[in-house]
């Protein structure tokens, strides 16, 4: 069983995050870099996977340099090799033009599985799994809580649906399969993982190995900033009987969260 | 500028994310100069959808289409989009929009704006998407030909949904050949499930204010009345007051409910990271300083244990 | 998994702690090694998440180490943020300040550079990285091992325990490294260090050693508005005349600027707080001047070994070593311990390397780390200041006369004494009932004028938030309170459970009323600064590490 992982290098949730001049990108002086934690129960679900059915786990990243610790971390926990995916020309790509850098690196590995976390802790699109899924010609399922094999060919996962309601579908492999997190409970990487770091290779791949029309893009993002905090707020008043009656008042005509 | 919106249908029911969405539509084509035509993969939604102010409403019938799965839905909204060529696909971004407009995506080979909160006309349509977990916002601009966009629950509100009276046109897809890859089985609920804060659409939070740990028990019975779930800062959740699963905040859960109700809350920023993009927030406390205050869009300075008691009253004597 | 299961690892060489000691000393090691032939395994096992995450400094670094590791160190890109531009010391008062005309050149940070201590340790790390040294980070040194009374290695943490001590599904059980030599660089009040020092009794004889704590923030400002290597540094105000320490002002590129408080933890008032110290210094209107439209972006706080050349303990036992500030190796008089840690570092590589060669690593020839330290300019500088933080003991005006005439006479206390004495930092707290402080069981009055804006002044909470700091909830506690029957039945009434305000990370709270008080302990706000190890009046307090990988994530603090 052939398993890629793609993890993507975010800020931590708790970082302080500047805007820079540009209004585009961040002062990166003061960021946390993360493994996105989607990301990471992805991988764990891979790593069992292997554990129990054999084959092997690639880490996959798109990203600058100080993305290469993703992999290493990937490595450590027990991925048995890593690609590294990087160049200044994929900046300012959108996430369909990004899907075809990843998807012309991986096409010749014929994975069984691709797996993904559901949604980057940065951009938040949480559409990479799917466009792979079409681009490369396999099977998929997002907001996956559960992953069975089935036998060689099939894989049983659990999605999540709204309010509540869950869904076991089959997919035929190969599939690409965007994980939920809180799926499993993510391993650490030993000491002897650590040191086995070393003996596992990473493969580059820059823009010279891609085909010239996945870098292009159609979409611009012309600037990130701070949202606008217009909320005045208003204050309810009166004896504690007037003030409910204008909070009941409230809830049904304005909120409307009652019938 | 032709608009084409997906209305999803739940049960013979109109999904509330799509026909928020389909509003969004209706107000780009208004600052556009554009039409708006609703499509749908069922017939029991068409005759409602053709009350809304639509050019028309396009309907395609085949029986892969009768439940969600998404190649078929792909493979007819490929067909649909040759045939009409719309120039803005739009989607309310539920989770059965997530499992394909995506694919949609590399299937046209035309980009996806996902997730957005709202639009604004600038020198070119832009849309504005919450990024970094609602620290920041960004704006994005599709510079040529086609795209889909998909609008974020509470984007746009359904009142002011502009009616009218649209024709119903059935329209013909090829699903023969597509491919049985993904199979679904049956929806099942689960017997036990974990709260889950992040789907309630009312949360009725309580904080330090509650006192004691007998009091939450009036806060949970508002929680019911108002069909919402109970929820707290850290604080009461480690005097053991309520189970951690409960906790809203950095060290808890990141919540958007449609209403938020704090309790007896101050606000100190780790609990408010938690709750900030609620929809409204309600802050009832007895100290007019809480900087809960400055995120509220409604204040109530007075204390808890008089008004709660009374609008549990309030509302059950209004349903 | 069981202890016939336990994995262990061999290694030659063991640093406990990526910090600048540490990193210094394995590199050094790993160079003079290799000179000679011999090719050996060196360990560093560090219990942030990664290299530089705990590590929080000023900090002005003398360069005079690094110009002997890494002569090249500048077109190696070490990340200094400025070589120091300007430097000013000011005494203030609540509303102005009084510049001191003349600083005498030992006391002037000429030639050094603004730093980032984490930044710099980082980019060390790389190094040692680079050159074959294996940093392991997410794994504490949870217990020193022996054999016969000689240490022989460490066992790391456990992984994956749950609050109630039970195995979680990702359970990692701790590892036994087995070193010829283990080095104990783990920074200020080590875990480990501390109960090597009690087992050996490696302080007989020797001034205990006292603590101050340096409470931070890094405030963003706008652009074009700082001066990278700008250096300010002040007495008086807000501290007093009683209280050891004064602030800094650093410039840092990228128009970030440095500001923090260094207070002694020997001071008498149990109500005083460090965290509250460092808003009211912000209240003087020239340091709030400096903040004019800024925005506060990092917290911090960590303590520093004050104690000098005399509380330095016995350096070495059978198998084991301590460095940097473990030891104590820092300058209290020039606010720098860097040089120092790493200085020592190398200085414990040159001992090991005879050890290796003599295939000897007992305390016979390990002690030998101590001959080389006397011989080397560290005991030089040490020397000099060798009573400079005892006599802030008598207060703030007899210390200072006592620093001059320490200068002209070499680090005479007085002039005349050679060796001041000094007692435990928390032996200084007084009593409730002896009056000594302002306020009441409320806290201290001089706090009450703060207004926490959440624009220039901060609550406790707040500041926290910006720390940094996380663990995981589902742990036990890292922080051991012996008896808390101690803390609810004697301390309120006795100190006013002064652990509440010496945290700056608000872990520890009173809650509850009349019969129902308890102490509730928020570990998961620590960022492993060790004031409460040190500064408890009842000494039974025991801070171990939490779960590898846990606590502070700063960047460049």
């Amino acid at each position: 069983m052939k398993i890629c992982v793609l993890i993507k290098q975010v800020p931590d949730k708790d970082s302080s995050l500047t805007i820079a001049d540009d209004h585009l990108t961040l002062v990166e002086n003061n960021i946390t870099w993360v493994s996105n934690e989607s990301d990471n129960y992805a991988l764990e679900e891979a790593l069992l996977l292997k554990e129990k059915h054999g084959g092997e786990v690639i880490a996959c990243t798109l990203g600058k340099d100080s993305a290469r610790q993703v992999l290493k971390d990937a490595l450590a926990k027990g991925a048995d090799r890593g690609i590294f995916i990087s160049d200044s020309s994929f900046d300012n790509l959108d996430v369909l033009s990004l899907g075809k850098v990843i998807a012309s690196t991986l096409e010749k590995e014929n994975f069984d599985i691709i797996m993904s976390g559901l949604q980057s802790d940065d951009q938040g699109n949480s559409q990479l799994g799917l466009i792979l899924a079409e681009l490369l010609n396999m099977s998929h399922g997002t907001l996956v809580m559960g992953t069975e094999i089935i036998d060689d060919s099939t894989i049983r996962v659990k999605k999540e649906l709204e309010g509540g309601w869950f869904q076991w579908t089959k997919l035929s492999l190969p599939a690409s399969i965007s994980i939920q997190s809180g799926i499993n409970s993510p391993r650490y990487a030993t000491l002897k993982g650590i040191m086995m770091v070393k003996k596992k290779t990473v493969d580059d791949v820059t823009a010279s190995d891609i085909s010239s029309d996945a870098l292009e893009t159609n979409v611009s993002i012309n600037k990130i900033y701070v949202p606008d905090k217009t909320k005045e707020t208003q204050f309810i008043e009166g004896s504690p009987e007037e003030i409910s009656e204008k909070l009941v008042e409230l809830f049904k005509n304005d909120i409307k969260v009652l019938n | 500028m032709k608009i084409l919106v997906y209305i999803q249908q739940d049960e013979g029911k109109i999904n509330s994310v799509s026909l928020e969405a389909l509003k969004g539509s209706q107000e780009i084509a208004a600052q556009t100069g554009g039409t708006v035509s609703a499509l749908s993969f069922n017939s029991d939604i068409t005759s409602q959808l053709a009350g809304y102010n639509v050019s028309e409403v396009l309907l395609a019938e085949d029986d892969n289409l009768n439940i969600f799965n998404p190649l078929f839905y792909l493979k007819a909204m490929e067909d649909i989009a040759k045939a009409e060529s719309p120039d803005i696909i739009v989607f309310g971004h539920s989770y059965e929009a997530r499992d394909w407009a995506p694919r949609l995506s590399a299937r046209l080979d035309i980009p996806l704006i996902s997730d957005c909160i709202g639009f604004k006309m600038e020198d070119k349509l832009t849309f504005i998407r919450s990024i970094y977990q609602g620290k920041l916002n960004s704006d994005s601009v599709v510079n040529k030909g086609a795209f889909i966009v998909s609008f974020q629950s509470g984007a746009f509100r359904v009142d002011g949904l502009q009616s009218g009276s649209a024709e119903i046109r059935n329209v013909t897809v090829d699903l023969s050949g597509v491919s049985d890859s993904i199979s679904p089985e049956e929806k099942f609920q689960e017997a036990e499930q974990a709260v889950d804060l992040t789907q309630a659409d009312v949360i009725v939070s309580v904080g330090r204010g509650i006192g004691k740990e007998e009091n939450i028990e009036m806060a949970r019975e508002l929680s019911k009345t108002l069909g919402g779930e109970i929820a707290a800062s850290r604080p009461v959740v480690d005097a053991g007051w309520l189970e951690s699963s409960r906790q809203v905040g950095s060290s808890g859960q990141t919540v958007s409910p449609k209403l938020y109700l704090a309790l007896g809350i101050s606000g100190a920023i780790q609990h408010v990271v938690g709750m900030k993009g609620s929809k409204n927030i309600v802050v009832i406390n007895k100290d007019a300083n809480a900087p809960l205050f400055e995120i509220a869009d409604y204040g109530v300075v007075g204390d808890i244990f008089e008004i709660v008691p009374k609008l549990i009253s309030g509302i059950q004597d209004s349903q | 998994m069981t202890e016939e299961t336990r994995q262990v690892l061999d290694v030659d060489v063991l640093f406990v702690g990526a910090g600048s000691a540490s990193l210094a000393g394995a590199l050094h090691l790993k160079r003079i090694t290799g000179k000679v032939g011999l090719d050996i395994s060196i360990a560093i096992i560090e219990k942030a998440r990664e290299v530089g995450a705990h590590s929080l400094s000023g900090a002005i670094i003398d360069p005079r180490t690094l110009n002997e590791l890494i002569p090249d160190h500048l077109e190696k890109g070490v990340p200094f943020e400025a070589e120091v531009a300007e430097e000013h010391m000011y005494y203030l008062s609540s509303k102005s300040k009084f510049r001191f005309p003349y600083l005498p050149k030992s006391m002037s940070h000429h030639g050094c550079y603004v730093a980032s201590l984490g930044q710099f340790t980082r980019w060390l790390g790389k190094i040692c990285e680079e050159e074959g040294i294996d940093i392991f980070c997410g794994f504490s040194g949870s217990e020193l091992l022996y054999e016969n009374e000689k240490v022989i290695g460490v066992r790391t943490g456990d992984r994956g325990i749950d609050k109630h001590g039970n195995h979680k599904s990702n359970f990692d059980q701790g590892v036994d490294i087995h070193a010829k030599t283990t080095v104990l660089g783990e920074g200020t009040r080590g875990s480990l260090t501390k109960t090597l020092i009690n087992k050996f009794n490696l302080m007989q004889g020797k001034n205990p050693q006292v603590w101050a704590i340096g409470v931070k923030e890094l405030w963003q400002m706008p652009k074009d508005s700082i001066k990278p290597g700008y250096v300010a540094h002040t007495m008086g105000f807000p501290l007093g005349h009683d209280i050891f320490g004064g602030a800094f002002i650093y410039g840092m590129k990228n128009d970030i600027l440095d500001l923090g408080l260094v207070m002694g933890l020997d001071y008498k008032d149990p109500s005083i707080d460090p965290h509250h110290e460092l808003q009211l210094l912000k209240t003087h209107p020239w340091v709030r001047s400096l903040l004019k439209n800024g925005k506060m972006i990092a917290y911090g706080a960590k303590s520093l070994p004050e104690g000098g050349y005399f509380s330095l303990p016995k350096l070495t036992v059978d198998g084991a070593m301590l460095i940097g500030d473990s030891a104590g190796f820092m300058n209290g008089q020039r606010l720098k311990g860097i040089h120092l840690a790493m200085k020592s570092g190398m200085e414990a590589a040159e001992t090991i390397l005879n050890a290796l060669q003599k295939n000897d690593f007992s305390d016979s020839t390990l002690s030998d780390f101590q001959n080389r330290i006397d011989k080397s300019w560290i005991k030089t500088e040490l020397y000099k200041v060798r009573n400079f933080h005892q006599a802030f003991d008598y207060g703030l005006l007899p210390a200072l006369v006592n620093t001059g005439l320490g200068l002209l006479t070499g680090g005479r206390a007085w002039g005349v004494l050679n060796h001041l004495p000094s007692k435990n930092g928390h032996e200084h707290l007084t009593k409730l009932d002896s009056g000594s402080q302002s306020g009441g069981n409320g806290g201290n009055s001089k706090y009450d004028q703060l207004e926490f804006d959440g624009n220039y002044l901060f609550d406790k909470v707040t500041n926290v938030y910006h720390s940094a700091t996380a663990h995981d909830e589902d742990q036990v506690p890292h922080l051991h309170v012996q008896d808390t029957d101690i803390c609810i039945n004697r301390c309120t009434e006795e100190f006013g459970n002064p652990c509440k305000y010496f945290c700056p990370a608000d872990v520890y709270e009173m809650t509850g009323e009349d019969n129902n008080r308890r102490l509730q302990i928020n570990f998961s706000n620590c960022v492993h600064c060790k004031t409460c190890d040190i500064m408890d009046p009842y000494q039974i307090i025991e801070w171990v590490p939490p779960e590898g990988g846990d606590g502070p994530a700063w960047v460049n603090l």
